[in-house]
């Protein structure tokens, strides 16, 4: 075992004396960047040992700069090496490259060194960083390891022999450090900028084989500063670097980096786009189906830890499709784990919705509700395909992987068709249903200091902006505040942008300055002030997808609601599509609402107009379609028999008949404070 | 009566710069810069360096061009070269908009042709070239190489980038240092998403003009004169995102049912009149390059320019 630390201070002893006894001139051809390394890291241009000296000491004698001055010295002395090395890569190579870095053809740059054991573990590491779309250095002995065990080498095969010593490794770092200079907008001279750009941009990491010299070592772990991942494959100790062995290696690395590989083509036999998204499959094109009543199923998404699952694993637990009766009806769980270093708790409620459209992309599978609702079914023409249970699995974890890549970095697939499993399953995930819902409800707007905008719309209703709050989801009911947060992690340049909230206003209203700062800016400089609870004053602005209208009725002192199915008129004198068209467009209109379904059982309801009592008529559709969660509510509050006090259109079609009906029950909003 | 509108702007709209003369490292005789706003278009100051450009539009496989193009500009529409010449010296165009229409067939593989192709449109003409790469993700990465490669130092602009599909052209941009046409679809908010992510990619807002994409007069230009118009006041009033200049080419213009239906003797001045009223509305909602497909367009378009243009370089 080499200690690293004790190794690295004698290299680095070693290359001091070196350098100090450099001489004459030395250039590489076909650069503007003269030694890359120096160059980019103090904007000095070293040609002979003077600037080589200065370059050194400016950076604090780093041993990437001594290594390179020392290459050029000797590669100016002894010539360029011969095939197969490439020695310096020259700029216009290096364009081409960086070309294929930013484009993505290339996702990121490895360096492997060393001299390993056993040639085979070597060229496994290779084949994989191939497979991996990486494109790999090499340099010194390992070179010679990976031709004798018959790995070619070459451009073409993306495993690129720098030269014949591990020296000759400084060439990866003067490429990245060109790279920078290239495409990162990093300015010779500018070190900060340049250690900045190679750790958040660079995706590069270092393979080390054992049987490195002091001075290697110095150089080696001198790289660990731009941020590259070292990696160890026996033979050192060291707290920094990461230890591995050939199977996991490439794993680690790029799990350390952050590099992560995107999946392309499903590999199932039926096809996969949203364009089968609506198509559905009726009673006689299916061969079988699930839950839909006729059979116990469910769906759940749970997060694990890391480690804890393998990525892309599928396991079919019971009967495959095989074994089952052309139109039968069977039971079905299908139990996805993921992880990954952004995933939270609070997100799996919502990926778990994706299940439905990842399952309709399949050509040949249809899926409809969510959790222990769900229904799915397999079309005649996907089984005769080969299509399987196991692969609606496959299908799973491919689109969890492919549309969450920030989020997630491995999924796997349980899906169990063993009756007794099922039911047994579904117990655990009944709980966990339970769990989330107490979650969801519990959260407030108090309790962040977040919210989420939309403005999706904009592309009709220029100058809208939903403001999102856990509490008030978007107007148009299909984004929570939890959606919001998670599209704007998925998409950070993307509709659903964080809303600081800032210091409160006015708490009855919702007035926030941070929020109003944000409308401001969002609404092109049309709207200035936005209240999130108020209907009154300075209501939110109002796209067109309302779910509901609320709207004042200063006759009876009241606020109705309708909502878009209704379509008969209300006692405003107005139907929802004529209202609509009146508050619609981005515009902010006082005394009008456009809200979610949802929002009405929300505390912050109408709370600037004096809360849920101020309601004084819905259709009565809506009334069924909300009773049993606002009965809830309402008795939470003390007054279960509001629910009967709200009109409807049975009981008031006019404002004459909502006068009366309000008066005749004595209705709470009559006494309330008058709304102008 | 002098009009002297005051907005109280805080912003300005960027600039770009099109091509590279000797001095710059390339061959060009003149190098464009375009944008530089302070206030709204054809207004003193609106566009302090240049009155808006009319690029002439050619392309490598006629096969897939207009008719009327094709019969406007005659036998020279074989040749890349003569046409791209004739779009200088000839109809006096200020820019020449290269399509590279080949990649559009079937299992296209031929890159090499397609550099022969840039390289033979730069050497025909003096005037700063745009180049139209393939319309199918798969070659791209190729497409794109190939075109930057050719054009290295002639600071060309390169089109079209589009959400889910601007890394090719990105690359290209940044390798060689060439400008980037970014296209959304009429939508402000996707254009702004667009230009922060070639921004975060590396590409320099200074090298970035916007396609707002453009329909033709009648058929869906109101939503394209909207979506130019909230650009630029975003622009003007401060958000750097959206503060670059614009490109815009009305291409359906010469295909739609009008020019169709015109009859053979009205056909070809419907088309005119029908491409340059596009182009004029364009340039009054802030276009600063007015691409057209008809030679006559070109003598129109820069005719209205003219007339539209404050004569004291104020405009």
């Amino acid at each position: 075992m080499v200690a690293i630390t004790t190794a690295a201070r004698s290299g680095q002893e070693a290359l001091k004396n070196r350098m100090n006894s450099l001489e004459g001139s030395f250039a590489y051809d076909e650069t503007a960047y003269h030694l890359p390394v120096s160059y980019a890291l103090t904007g000095i241009p070293v040609h002979d040992p003077a600037a080589a000296l200065s370059a050194y000491v400016k950076m604090q004698q780093n041993p990437i700069i001594a290594q390179e001055c020392l290459l050029a010295k000797k590669t100016q002395k002894d010539g360029r090496e011969g095939d197969p090395y490439t020695g310096f890569v020259p700029d216009t190579v290096l364009r081409k490259l960086g070309y294929s870095l930013v484009d993505g053809s290339i996702i990121g740059l490895a360096l492997l060194i060393g001299n390993p054991e056993k040639g085979s573990d070597a060229a496994g590491i290779c084949r994989e960083l191939q497979e991996k779309y990486m494109l790999t250095f090499l340099a010194g002995d390992i070179i010679r390891a990976l031709t004798g065990s018959g790995v070619k080498v070459g451009l073409d095969y993306r495993l690129i022999p720098l030269g014949s010593t591990t020296a000759h490794g400084v060439h990866f770092v003067d490429i990245i450090a060109r790279v920078a200079m290239m495409f990162g907008g990093v300015t010779p001279g500018d070190a900060a900028r340049l250690l900045a750009y190679a750790a958040e941009r660079a995706k590069a990491i270092v393979f080390v084989f054992p049987g490195l010299s002091d001075e290697d070592l110095a150089f080696v772990d001198g790289m660990r500063v731009l941020g590259f991942p070292i990696v160890s494959l026996g033979g050192y100790e060291s707290d920094t670097w990461i230890a591995a062995t050939p199977q996991d290696a490439v794993t680690k690395g790029m799990d350390a980096r952050g590099i992560r590989v995107t999946v392309t083509a499903i590999p199932i036999p039926m096809g996969c786009s949203p364009a089968f998204e609506g198509k559905s499959i009726r009673k006689e094109e299916m061969y079988v189906e699930f839950g839909g009543g006729r059979s116990p199923a469910f769906e759940l998404l749970q997060m694990k830890a890391k480690g804890e699952i393998i990525d892309g694993k599928v396991t079919v637990i019971g009967p495959e499709i095989t074994e089952m009766k052309e139109g039968s009806a069977n039971p079905l769980a299908i139990i996805i784990s993921v992880t990954g270093p952004a995933m939270k708790k609070d997100y799996e409620p919502v990926l778990e919705r994706r299940i439905h459209n990842f399952v309709n992309y399949g050509e040949g599978s249809w899926h409809v509700a969510q959790r222990d609702l769900i229904w799915v079914r397999i079309s005649k023409e996907a089984v005769a395909k080969g299509v399987k249970i196991e692969h609606i699995g496959k299908l799973l974890a491919s689109k969890f992987r492919m549309d969450f890549p920030s989020l997630i970095d491995a999924v796997s697939v349980t899906l169990i068709t063993d009756r007794e499993k099922v039911l047994a399953a579904k117990e655990e995930a009944e709980k966990v249903y339970a769990e989330r819902d107490a979650r969801i409800r519990g959260m407030k707007d108090d309790d962040v200091t977040t919210f989420y905008s939309c403005t999706l719309c904009q592309t009709f209703a220029p100058n809208h902006v939903c403001v999102i709050t856990p509490e008030r989801p978007a107007l148009c009911g299909a984004i929570s505040w939890l959606d919001g947060k998670i599209a704007y992690e998925m998409s950070p340049a993307g509709a659903n942008q964080p809303v600081e909230r800032g210091k409160m206003i006015n708490p009855a209203t919702g007035e926030f300055e941070g929020v109003n700062r944000f409308v401001k800016k969002a609404s092109h400089g049309e709207i200035d002030r936005c209240s999130l609870y108020a209907v009154m004053e300075f209501p939110m602005t109002c796209c067109g997808c309302f779910e509901c209208i609320a709207l004042m009725l200063p006759e009876v002192n009241g606020i109705m609601v309708v909502h878009r199915e209704f379509k008969g008129l209300t006692p405003s004198g107005m139907t929802f599509s004529t209202l609509a068209g009146t508050i619609g467009g981005g515009a902010q209109t006082p005394g009008f609402a456009g809200i979610s379904k949802q929002y009405i059982l929300s505390d912050r309801f109408l709370q600037a107009e004096g809360g849920i009592t101020r309601l004084v008529w819905m259709p009565s559709a809506l009334k069924e379609e909300l009773r049993s969660r606002l009965m809830k509510k309402l008795e939470a509050l003390g007054i279960p028999e509001f629910f009967d006090q709200i009109a409807d259109e049975t009981t008031a079609e006019t404002i004459e008949d909502l006068s009366a009906f309000l008066a005749k029950v004595n209705h709470p909003a009559l006494s309330m404070a008058p709304l102008i | 009566m002098e009009l002297t509108p005051s907005f109280d702007w805080t912003g300005s709209v960027g600039t770009v710069t099109l091509g590279a003369t000797a001095a710059d490292g390339g061959t060009r005789s003149i190098a464009y810069r375009i944008g530089g706003g302070t206030t709204l278009p054809l207004l003193p100051g609106g566009n302090p360096y240049h009155a808006p450009l009319v690029a002439f539009e050619i392309c490598d496989d006629p096969r897939i061009w207009p008719s009327i193009a094709l019969k406007a500009c005659g036998d020279i529409t074989q040749d890349i070269a003569a046409w791209a010449r004739t779009a200088e010296t000839a109809y006096r165009a200020d820019i020449v908009r290269l399509y590279l229409t080949s990649t559009r067939q079937r299992n296209f593989s031929d890159i090499a042709s397609l550099k022969k192709t840039v390289e033979a449109v730069l050497a025909a003409t003096k005037l700063p070239v745009i180049i139209e790469g393939s319309n199918e993700p798969a070659i791209d990465s190729e497409v794109f190489l190939a075109c930057g490669e050719a054009g290295q130092g002639e600071r060309l602009l390169l089109g079209t980038a589009e959400a889910g599909r601007y890394r090719s052209i990105a690359a290209a941009a940044l390798a060689y240092n060439h400008a980037v046409i970014a296209q959304s679809p009429i939508d402000i908010n996707l254009a702004k998403q667009l230009n922060i992510l070639m921004r975060e990619i590396g590409v320099p807002r200074d090298h970035i003009v916007i396609d707002p994409y453009t329909g033709a007069l009648g058929y869906g230009f109101e939503y394209s004169f909207s979506a130019m118009e909230r650009i630029r006041f975003a622009a003007l009033k401060g958000d750097t995102d959206l503060a670059m200049p614009m490109i815009c080419s009305a291409i359906d213009s010469l295909n739609i049912k009008e020019v169709r239906d015109a009859g053979p003797a009205q056909q070809d001045a419907m088309a005119v009149r029908w491409e340059t009223y596009a182009g004029i509305s364009a340039v009054a909602a802030g276009a600063e390059i007015i691409c057209v497909r008809h030679p006559e367009s070109v003598v129109l378009m820069k005719e209205a320019i003219a007339n539209l243009t404050l004569p004291k370089g104020g405009a």
